[in-house]
């Protein structure tokens, strides 16, 4: 099956955050009750029953007042995932055929891994230390659906469909490369910046943590080789050499 | 026969709990580390295994921190017949290469305590880190940061453990009995750790 992809273009976002409604409404997350922090961002943060949050930057501008930014901040849905490749539990988090990344609460141990594997510090864990994070509604797209998200946002700033797709029309559009178009193996959410990431607030090169790579490559094949070894190694010595007798002589 | 005690009643117990202990932790471990899901046939589920990995590991850290009374200070210990045990391999490579005198740890023996104390107390101090998740300014980094130290001390485990269990068992026939009945034969005793015998007066 094709690989699935949203498509974010925050020039396109008028802030009415009717995402961020239709997702609780879909997930049947409960709101959560904030404090005015001095900015229309709200909440402030992701939290495990808020999968999609719009940020909203404000930019100082010529030819304005004000410029202002929203932007769609969620699971990127990652090609190579780091939270997929650190966590331990089986089928805890998972890729769907259409390229999202789900995650199973029964499954979840709960040991909060992927929280700090996570390139974009996506993963949040609810009261019950459960994993919980946006899923593309893979419940929805896996019926033929579009996610919520995309289905409700009335300027299209959230687009869904096939991944070649979207960048194709992109392109087409003057894009000449989407963020998260080559990063992590290929976001599975992809945004048209017409600036640098930064100013919207995104990593420039979002990379899996340094360790959690060298973790997998190397760290991860050596417990494995060295148990094989160590026990080769004895095994070997117990052969050829043959144990340490008693018999005679005065040291060992 | 003349028996000599090399290991008190209370350190052989300990010494039981920091294996089974450590086993226990190391298999889970290795479960963890390669999703190994046959596992569930041992421990019934990963949130079951999870849980049974976080207990062993205070039962492992509180044994590992009384061994510390009972090798750290021998082992601690490292003169010219040490040093002159490593050159000579152990006297494992071959059958007629001889080591000086030993204390009641040989050289061999020091080196190993060193490393598992070490990693021992770098695996309990980032497992409680991911674990109990301390208030700290960037708890993401820290989480990276005790993954990789638990990693690289797991790794050294699993490669010193499985050698000192050959080395005390099939390699040097007559050592297990340190760890059931905690005497071993005079004579035993003396090809092995001269300097410690004649230390107890013999
Ligand atoms: S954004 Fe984070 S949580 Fe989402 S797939 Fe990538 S690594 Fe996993
Ligand atoms: S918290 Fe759950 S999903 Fe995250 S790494 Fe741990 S077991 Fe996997």
């Amino acid at each position: 099956m094709a690989r699935k992809a949203l498509l974010i273009s925050p020039e396109l976002c008028i802030g009415c955050r009717g995402c961020q409604t239709a997702c609780k409404s879909w997930n049947q997350l409960p709101a959560t009750k904030t404090v005015n922090e001095g900015s229309i961002e709200n909440p402030p943060d992701l939290t495990p029953n808020l999968y999609n949050k719009i940020r909203y930057v404000e930019m100082p501008s010529n030819s304005n007042m004000v410029r202002w930014l929203f932007v769609s901040q969620r699971c990127m849905h990652c090609d190579d995932a780091g939270c997929i490749k650190i966590c331990p539990a089986p089928g805890a988090l998972f890729k769907t055929k259409e390229g999202a990344v789900g995650f199973d609460k029964d499954k979840c141990i709960g040991c909060k891994l992927c929280v700090a594997g996570c390139p974009f510090d996506v993963p949040r864990y609810d009261e019950k230390d459960k994993v919980s994070k946006c899923h593309l509604c893979s419940d929805r797209i896996a019926e033929g659906l579009e996610p919520a998200c995309s289905k409700t946002c009335p300027t299209g700033a959230i687009r869904y469909g096939d991944r070649d797709n979207i960048i194709g029309k992109a392109q087409k559009a003057g894009y000449e490369k989407l963020y998260g178009q080559v990063d992590l193996g290929g976001l599975g959410v992809l945004y048209a910046f017409k600036d640098s990431p930064k100013i919207y607030g995104m990593d420039e090169r979002p990379q899996i943590p340094e360790t959690v790579v060298f973790w997998h490559k190397v760290l991860k094949p050596l417990a494995y080789w060295g148990l094989g070894g160590a026990a080769a190694v004895s095994l070997l010595h117990y052969l050829v050499i043959g144990p340490k007798k008693d018999e005679g002589g005065d040291q060992l | 026969m003349t028996v000599i005690r090399k290991a008190s009643a209370f350190e052989i117990l300990n010494h039981w709990v920091l294996a089974v202990s450590f086993l226990i932790l190391a298999i889970s471990g290795f479960g963890f580390l390669f999703q190994l899901e046959q596992l569930n046939a041992v421990f019934g589920n990963f949130n079951a295994m999870k849980n049974i990995h976080n207990y062993a590991g205070i039962v492992f850290t509180a044994s590992l921190i009384l061994t510390i009374f009972h090798y750290l200070p021998v082992s601690l210990k490292f003169g010219a017949d040490d040093i002159a045990w490593f050159l000579n391999g152990g006297g494992y490579l071959s059958k007629k290469s001889k080591v000086p005198p030993q204390d009641e740890l040989n050289a061999g023996q020091k080196l190993y305590y060193i490393v598992i104390l070490l990693s021992g107390l770098a695996i309990a101090a980032s497992g409680f880190a991911i674990w109990l998740r301390p208030q700290v300014p960037d708890i993401r980094k820290l989480v990276v940061l005790s993954h990789l130290v638990h990693n690289i001390a797991f790794d050294l485990m699993i490669i010193a453990v499985p050698l000192h269990i050959y080395l005390a068992t099939l390699a040097n026939p007559g050592t297990l009995r340190i760890m059931i009945t905690g005497t071993v034969p005079l004579e035993w005793a003396r090809k092995r750790h001269a300097k410690w015998v004649r230390k107890m007066g013999y």
